[in-house]
C-alpha cells in the first residue's frame, strides 16, 4: 500500500480484503457486509489517529476484528452453516467437486473464529505470519499456531470422518489434484 | 573400528521422515485446501463494492 495514497483511497483499495476477512469471521454474507460497513465507519471516525506511512492494512484489519468482537458481545452470534457462495453451484465443477467444497465450507464454519480468520488470511490473501500477527494484534507464534491448528482440525474432520464412502470425498479430490500436477510437470 | 549403524549413532540424530505415502497425502490435502478456500472466498473479493459503502467514504472525503 503506497504511503502516498490518500487515506480514503487506501480504505477503498483494501475493501476486497476486508470483505474476505469479514466473511471468514461471520460465516454469513449479509453479516459480513454489515461488518465491513461498520468497520469502515469506525475507521473514518478514527482517521486522525492513523499515522501516515505506518501499516495501514494492519490498522484497518484490526479495526474490523475489534468491531466483530464488539458485536459478538452485544448479541448472540448467528450461524448459517450452509452459507457457501452460490457461485460454487453455478460453476461447471463436477458434482463430486461441489459436494467436497460444500463439506469444506461447512467444516470451516465449525472452526473457532480466530483460526478460521487466520487460515483464510494466510491462504487466500497470501499474508505472511508476521503480517497476520500485526493485522490480528497477536504474537507471530500465536498467528502460526492458529493457522496450524486450523489446518490440522480441517484435515481431521475432512479426512478422518468415516462415511458410507470408502475414501472421504476431499481426499479423493486432493489426490487427483496432486496426480494432475505431477503429470503436468513430468 | 566397529561399525555402528546409523540408527545407533549418538553424534547425529537420525532424521525421522514420514512415509512417502503420508507426505503425498499431506501435500494433496494442502493443495486441495488452498484451491477450495480460494473458490469459497475469491468471488467475495471480486464482487463490486456496494454503492452505499462508496458513498459513505466519498462523503467523508469531501468534509
Amino acid at each position: 500500500m503506497s504511503e502516498t495514497l490518500a487515506f480514503h483511497d487506501q480504505v477503498i483499495a483494501i475493501l476486497p480484503k476486508l470483505r474476505v476477512q469479514a466473511l471468514a469471521l461471520t460465516r454469513n454474507r449479509a453479516a459480513a457486509e454489515d461488518l465491513v460497513q461498520d468497520a469502515v465507519c469506525n475507521a473514518l471516525s478514527a482517521q486522525d489517529s492513523f499515522i501516515p506511512g505506518t501499516n495501514f492494512a494492519a490498522w484497518m484489519h484490526r479495526i474490523l476484528r475489534n468491531r466483530f468482537i464488539s458485536n459478538l458481545r452485544k448479541r448472540r452470534d448467528t450461524t448459517d452453516i450452509d452459507d457457501v457462495p452460490s457461485s460454487v453451484f453455478a460453476t461447471d465443477a463436477a458434482h463430486e467437486d461441489r459436494l467436497a467444497l460444500k463439506e469444506l465450507g461447512q467444516a470451516m464454519t465449525r472452526l473457532p473464529a480466530d483460526q478460521r480468520e487466520a487460515l483464510v488470511m494466510v491462504v487466500v490473501h497470501g499474508m505472511s505470519y508476521e503480517a497476520l500477527a500485526q493485522a490480528t494484534g497477536c504474537a507471530v507464534g500465536t498467528a502460526k499456531s492458529r493457522v496450524f491448528r486450523a489446518r490440522r482440525q480441517l484435515e481431521s474432520w475432512l479426512l478422518g470422518e468415516r462415511s458410507e464412502r470408502q475414501t472421504p470425498r476431499p481426499q479423493l479430490r486432493a489426490e487427483r489434484l496432486l496426480d494432475e500436477q505431477s503429470a503436468l510437470h513430468s | 573400528m566397529k561399525h555402528v549403524p546409523m540408527t545407533q549413532r549418538k553424534d547425529k540424530p537420525v532424521p525421522v521422515r514420514p512415509p512417502s505415502k503420508d507426505r503425498k497425502a499431506e501435500e494433496a490435502f494442502d493443495l486441495w485446501l488452498q484451491r477450495g478456500l480460494h473458490k469459497l472466498f475469491d468471488d467475495v473479493a471480486g464482487e463490486p463494492i456496494p454503492a452505499e459503502l462508496l458513498r459513505i467514504i466519498e462523503e467523508d472525503r469531501e468534509k
